[in-house]
């Protein structure tokens, strides 16, 4: 059985091979990278849903922390949200330069919000909640994305 | 919640980090031009006064103003602790060692013992106030990785490096010298170089290429035992110099075996990266692996030949390794600097990373630099084409300092500018 910790970091992995994957298919052709970007997309806001809807809710509930390092996570959520759609609309515009110069920030901003959560949060979380961690490993698992 | 608060409260404020990046190559300009100025015959001796004054302008003007730049900014994201009082210390830092760093080398230069003494002084106090910042910092760190303990090893070398190099300094400003003279600078500069520098660009390098190249992850081992084999290797080397110095091949083998293994597992982890994408700093990785293989055997080989090599060593491993990996750094990093504190102040039409940066004149300058370097390896045979690799250095620094000038002054515009979508006025509030 893994962790909380164990979980939601393999699936940073996942997201960064789509990623990986999204950046080769759009070098080959823009044109006809769309699926490849939604496959990252739709990964991606999975992974953010599962936080914000499950896993955070369940760490504020225990700790109290609403304003603390969820509420900072939430708000680079939306960041990156912001640069995801953004990639979206150069893939349909075909503007690679654009592309590029958006996917690299979103890199940046991706990996700095992994380490910190793989780092601080996730190891806060699985200390407050290990008790748990079976049950939210399975709603996360089995959540619908919304 | 207030963006701006949050921003400040995860990240520095951005001229903490940025005045460190935007003086860092023009110390290296400053360097590139006392190369031009030099009697070529003097630069091929370590100890003379002149080399001694360009090391150091690469050495503390360049390079620590990079890597203390950027230790500031990773702190709260790698180890999730900040520095108390960031902007204070960083303001107080800055103007100790840039100033110490100018009195340094032309205290060199003219023979000046005053500017020499101020030099020791100022440099001193310098880095142990960031130094000694940054490691209470770290004293909040929760979860240990391997990565925060290599920033804590080579701020601990940085320390000694620190002492040795004020001590040395002073000898210079007083003129005397102790009987140990030539062997604590042996000790300083290979510390420096192996303890601070190399350890600190490992311990990073863990987790800057899995994550942002999606490469795969080093080896348990490496990540758990190198930085401190690294460290015992550099110990065993200071004992064996100490007492039994004809057995210190021994240990240079030893620490040349883990920097090698390490550069060649970067050249093995950048090929077998999922991110295909190449860019400058992809390019400036593969120049410090190959850079750093050569060095490490040369250093090595050297010793059969009494040190006869060591500038050229030094410029492979300083040059090719530790001011490659810096460079390349600063084009990720100062870039992202900028759209990360654009973006937290609520600004939404920012230009992307790669519109701050012009890729063209970005390579230009890798190709000067690297044409630079391979230019000083030959100048040290052939002395009179010296003067042209300096040229050709000066250039490709002229074109950092304006590459990232220029993203700079993006951010000055954009914040002057205010665009149509600034959002900060409802950056008061988010509704959770």
């Amino acid at each position: 059985m893994s962790t909380i910790k164990e979980y939601l970091s393999a699936d940073h992995g996942h997201c960064d091979e789509l990623f990986a994957s999204m950046e080769d298919a759009v070098t080959k052709d823009i044109g006809s990278a769309k699926a490849s970007y939604e496959e990252f997309a739709k990964r991606t806001e999975r992974h953010f849903q599962m936080e914000e809807r499950i896993m955070f809710l369940e760490f504020e509930q225990k700790t109290g922390m609403t304003q603390g390092p969820t509420a900072m996570m939430r708000h680079e959520h939306t960041q990156m949200r912001n640069l995801i759609s953004d990639m979206g609309k150069a893939i349909d515009a075909k503007d690679k330069d654009k592309f590029f110069g958006i996917s690299e920030t979103l890199m940046i901003l991706m990996q700095q919000h992994n380490m910190k959560e793989e780092q601080m949060l996730y190891i806060m979380a699985q200390q407050h909640l290990s008790a748990e961690s079976e049950r939210i490993i399975d709603m996360m698992r089995s959540m619908i994305v919304q | 919640m207030d963006f701006d608060g949050l921003s400040v409260d995860q990240a520095p404020p951005i001229w903490a980090p940025l005045t460190f990046f935007l003086t860092a190559p023009l110390f290296a300009i400053l360097a590139g031009f006392l190369i031009l100025f030099s009697d070529a015959a003097t630069l091929t001796s370590r100890y003379s006064m002149q080399t001694i004054a360009i090391t150091h302008a690469v050495t503390i003007g360049f390079l620590s103003f990079v890597m203390f730049g950027a230790l500031m900014q990773m702190l709260p994201v790698l180890a999730g602790v900040k520095i108390t009082k960031v902007t204070i210390i960083s303001k107080i830092s800055y103007i100790l060692l840039a100033t110490g760093t100018l009195c340094m080398i032309f205290g060199l230069w003219f023979n000046i013992a005053t500017l020499l003494l101020s030099a020791s002084a100022l440099l001193g106090v310098g880095f142990l106030t960031i130094i000694i910042s940054m490691l209470i910092a770290l004293r909040n760190v929760i979860n240990f990785t391997a990565s925060i303990r290599a920033m804590i090893t080579a701020l601990i070398f940085a320390l000694f490096i620190t002492f040795m190099g004020v001590h040395l300094l002073a000898s210079y400003g007083v003129g005397n010298f102790s009987a140990s003279h030539l062997l604590l600078a042996n000790i300083h500069s290979v510390w420096a170089i192996f303890g601070f520098a190399g350890v600190l660009i490992i311990g990073v390098a863990f987790h800057i290429l899995p994550m942002f190249y999606v490469a795969p992850k080093f080896k348990r081992f490496c990540k758990q035992k190198v930085a401190w084999l690294i460290s015992t290797g550099l110990l065993l080397w200071l004992l064996l110099n100490l007492f039994f110095d004809s057995y210190a091949v021994v240990a240079k083998i030893w620490i040349a075996t883990f920097f090698w293994a390490f550069a060649t597992t970067v050249y093995i982890k950048l090929n077998a990266r999922r991110r295909k994408v190449s860019d400058i700093t992809i390019w400036y990785w593969r120049s410090a692996a190959i850079f750093m293989t050569l060095g490490t055997f040369s250093w090595v080989i050297d010793d059969f030949f009494n040190e006869k090599y060591i500038v050229l060593v030094s410029i492979f491993i300083g040059g090719g390794f530790i001011f490659s990996i810096m460079s390349g750094m600063l084009y990720k990093i100062v870039p992202f600097l900028i759209w990360f504190h654009l973006n937290a102040k609520g600004y939404m039409s920012i230009p992307t990373m790669n519109e701050m940066i012009n890729k063209k004149l970005a390579k230009a300058q890798f190709m000067l630099f690297i044409v630079s370097l391979i230019g000083f390896i030959f100048s040290f045979f052939v002395p009179y084409l010296l003067p042209l690799f300096a040229l050709s250095f000066i250039t490709s620094m002229l074109i950092l300092e304006y590459n990232i000038v220029i993203a700079a002054l993006i951010y000055l515009k954009t914040i002057k500018t205010k665009p149509d979508f600034d959002m900060s006025m409802f950056a008061m509030k988010v509704e959770n």
